[in-house]
């Protein structure tokens, strides 16, 4: 029933949130700061606040982590005669990864129109991209891990430290993402239902981002320098 | 209201008095005193640990410790009070306070609190776990590469360095997160970020700050991690690695650190002269502002810790100027306290005491942390007893000093009992004493040419008679404390009863019995200006209870700038979830120092599990007139 409704009206949030049985809060009579009187929409925004901050604290991380890259990299000991990473596994890798992050987008947004099927569906392609992105980075750290091992020098000890830190933290993000394909379907009149997706699908991008720029810096950069 | 109200309230929102309701609870208010005590106890830990170094400093050639043990013992000092006494007990008052003093009637996600406050006492188990194997870190606070490398140290030390400090990241990261939502989402219809106590204003600047630097922290010891388990080159100089990499990572975590020990404190300063002094703190604004400043430009000082390592001057021009900034948005706070005690009517209760020996602590410290920006001065007092001597003025100064001023102040509030005021004050005089006899001869001692961290000293040079005295002080500090620990305990049992509001306070904290409810206040308060509760206003009638709240376990969520209320916030019940997760990490880091990988892993999947039931929804409404269980 509310399916319908729903699916109708397009770009207010689809699932109202104010209900009949949901209890209010009377505020005092309007005064100058202009106060809202009654209160009683559910409040599911705290979850992505915690997310957001999250993703800030771990963003952190990463840019520790690129300060260390390119720190080490300030004497030059291996980064100007080592044979820079090759790219052919990371292009297709680069292009599953955006792409899935696209994928997770439209399924958020098909769960927004309340069409869950379609918003499953969008999110087990996600997650199969993502697993996809894992088989070809095992691939590439095998045929990588023949000239340099982490144990070689810095170099390798940076390099495999913050690809490391990426496929964790995505395995993190297929995580939350899995879970989510897992939730019993919310009742509308608890959460918004897209919520949870939402956060989980933030913390995609976010990872998809980070590896924008392991991409720039530790293979493309090298090769063209 | 009537008492069935307060009655369905309590049903709603108090954990059972049982040993499975003290494990699962998630009650702000327990879990605050909770840090606050445990925080307490690591407090006396290190000064147990400083009475032991004292000792063996009284005299030229003493041997009460051997060397080995006297670097362990700085070492677990340093540690203890910097990460696991100054910061959680400034959580502890955060997370006590800002529920109560916003009117909410909880943190913003509970039972993320619960995790945090576990994981972090089992990270300070962890920790203490290496002295009961005889092999406690050993490397100094801050640990400087290569020393801490493995070839250098051996043995399992440095490794319960490394995981402690990454365990503690996880806790205090949790923790800032949820002080910063909660700050800006649960705030009482009303109070607009113009109108928030200061205290807040300290609390979301540090928590912003931690959010931002245990990054950085984390990064570092993992480096040093993997290079001292798995053979890995970053601090590594035969191998490409740079050893300095260390300490820019430490210390862009490690100065934004310092303000965050020292924030908060001030924050609660800010709370307490106006209250005592009978008046609005003068320059509200500007005291609030210098508070998110010297937050932001802490995070431009760092290299000030590095001076001696040899940089451009250019680099140190810049950082030596920054560490300069700081002492401007320190010294608008010092005179609008100044200010606010000149134009009010001091009541010199212990708080009060507290308080103002903080001023002065502190100015004492601020003015030779400026001699300690200067950089050919630095090069001179580096690694001396001089920066031994600030870092313990201000430290002490700073957190210590206005933790007890909080103690007295707050207890009151959490226990519903009195302190002792004339011994508060003889406490607070043995404790001033205390501190400037141990820490000021430090000063002159460093000139004298003592360097930091020594086991002992050969006899003849001068120092032994300075030692002796500042061995005097630090029992002198030590019995202080120990006079306010008995104030403590005997008020629990034989204190006067507080009543709401003891001292005539404004904020709102104070509109609640004492010890406060559960649910904090029956009704949802309303802020009208800087001092709720010293402003009566209209607002606050509520002659149809309209305003209780009382339908489930809901709290008022309002707007982050303007605190409209915008939405009700549900909150999740007691689960025991979070200790089994906490549990579940802390065998992850326990077979992570043995490496012993595949443990770590099942401990891994263990806490993936546990975060699942954690976050699995199970809400149901009730029905109307139907009360929960």
């Amino acid at each position: 029933m509310a399916k319908a409704q729903g699916a109708k009206t397009r770009g207010e949030p689809a699932v109202s949130t104010i209900h009949a049985d949901i209890p209010a809060y009377v505020g005092p009579p309007p005064n100058a700061d202009g106060w809202k009187t009654t209160v009683h929409e559910l409040d599911d925004h705290r979850g992505t606040y915690g997310m957001m901050l999250f993703i800030l604290s771990e963003g952190f991380l990463f840019i520790m982590l690129f300060v260390a890259y390119f720190y080490l990299a300030q004497g030059g000991w291996r980064w100007l005669n080592v044979k820079p990473p090759r790219l052919h596994y990371v292009i297709p890798m680069s292009v599953i990864l955006f792409s899935s992050s696209g994928v997770a987008y439209w399924g958020e947004q098909e769960v927004k129109k309340l069409r869950y099927g379609m918003g499953r569906l969008a999110l087990a392609l996600t997650i199969l991209m993502g697993m996809g992105f894992l088989a070809l980075s095992a691939f590439d750290y095998k045929e990588h891990l023949q000239s340099v091992t982490p144990q070689t020098d810095a170099y390798g000890s940076i390099f495999y430290t913050i690809t490391t830190f990426h496929v964790a933290h995505l395995c993190l993000g297929l995580l939350m993402l899995l879970y989510v394909l897992v939730l019993p379907k919310l009742e509308p009149r608890q959460w918004t239902p897209y919520r949870p997706y939402h956060n989980a699908a933030i913390y995609w991008h976010f990872v998809d981002f980070v590896w924008l720029f392991i991409v720039g810096f530790l293979y493309i950069a090298p090769n063209i320098r | 209201m009537s008492p069935a109200v307060e009655q369905h309230l309590t049903q709603l929102w108090e954990s059972p008095h049982t040993l499975w309701g003290e494990l699962t609870t998630v009650d702000h208010q327990k879990l605050g005193k909770r840090y606050l005590a445990t925080a307490f106890a690591f407090l006396i830990m290190g000064g147990l640990e400083a009475l032991v170094m004292r000792l063996q400093l009284a005299g030229p050639n003493r041997s009460v410790v051997d060397p080995e043990t006297y670097d362990q013992l700085f070492t677990m000092h340093g540690m203890t009070m910097i990460f696991w006494y100054a910061q959680p007990i400034l959580s502890g008052f955060s997370i006590y306070l800002i529920p109560l003093m916003s009117g909410a009637r909880d943190l913003a996600f509970p039972r993320l609190n619960a995790f945090t406050y576990w994981t972090y006492l089992f990270s300070g188990l962890y920790l203490y776990g290496s002295t009961l194997l005889f092999q406690s870190p050993h490397g100094g606070w801050f640990a400087y590469v290569p020393f801490t490398d493995k070839p250098y140290s051996p043995g399992h030390g440095m490794d319960f360095y490394a995981l402690s400090l990454i365990f503690l990241t996880i806790s205090a990261t949790g923790g800032a997160i949820n002080l910063i939502v909660s700050i800006f989402r649960l705030r009482a219809p009303g109070m607009t970020i113009s109108r928030m106590p200061l205290f807040f204003y300290s609390t979301l600047t540090v928590s912003i700050s931690s959010v931002l630097s245990m990054p950085a922290l984390a990064a570092a010891c993992v480096f040093l991690e993997l290079d001292r388990q798995w053979g890995f080159h970053f601090y590594d100089v035969t191998h490409g690695g740079i050893v300095l990499l260390w300490q820019q990572l430490f210390w862009f975590f490690g100065h934004p650190w310092v303000y965050i020990i020292f924030l908060p404190a001030t924050g609660m300063i800010s709370m307490i002269i106006p209250v005592f002094t009978r008046r609005p703190i003068v320059g509200y604004p500007y005291v609030a502002v210098s508070t998110v400043m010297t937050g932001l430009v802490g995070f431009g000082v760092w290299l000030h810790h590095m001076f001696a390592v040899g940089m451009s001057t250019m680099s140190m021009s810049f950082f030596s100027a920054a560490s300069m900034t700081i002492s401007v948005f320190s010294a608008v706070q010092v005179f609008a306290w100044l200010a606010t005690v000149w134009k009010g009517r001091p009541v010199t209760t212990a708080a009060f005491h507290f308080a103002m020996g903080f001023l002065a602590v502190f100015i004492i410290g601020g003015l030779d942390g400026i001699v300690t920006a200067i950089i050919p001065l630095d090069w001179q007092l580096h690694d001396t007893y001089f920066v031994v001597a600030h870092l313990h003025y201000v430290l002490v100064g700073t957190n210590m000093l206005p933790v007890f001023a909080g103690f007295y102040y707050w207890l009151p509030k959490m226990t519903g009992r009195m302190l002792n005021e004339t011994m508060g004050k003889i406490s607070f005089w043995l404790i001033l004493v205390g501190l400037n006899v141990t820490f000021f001869p430090m000063h002159i001692v460093a000139l004298m040419g003592m360097p930091r961290r020594q086991w002992t000293y050969a006899d003849g040079l001068g120092w032994g008679s300075v030692n002796l005295l500042e061995t005097v002080g630090a029992f002198i500090l030590a019995f202080g404390i120990l006079l306010s620990i008995i104030n403590f305990v005997v008020s629990l049992r034989n204190g006067e009863r507080a009543g709401r509001n003891p001292w005539g306070a404004d904020t709102l904290e104070w509109s609640t019995s004492s010890p406060p409810p559960a649910y904090g206040t029956v009704h949802i308060p309303t802020v009208v200006s800087r001092n709720p509760l010293w402003d009566a206003h209209d607002e606050e009638d509520d002659p149809h209870g309209e305003r209780v709240l009382d339908q489930g376990r809901l709290t008022l969520a309002s707007t982050p700038l303007d605190a409209n209320p915008r939405y009700l916030s549900r909150m999740p019940e007691d689960s025991i979830v979070p200790l089994i997760m906490a549990v579940a990490m802390t065998g992850i880091f326990t077979a992570l120092t043995f490496k012993y990988v595949w443990i770590a892993l099942a401990f891994a999947l263990a806490c993936a599990l546990a975060n699942g039931i954690w976050l699995w929804p199970r809400h149901r409404e009730p029905k109307p007139g139907e009360s929960r269980q």
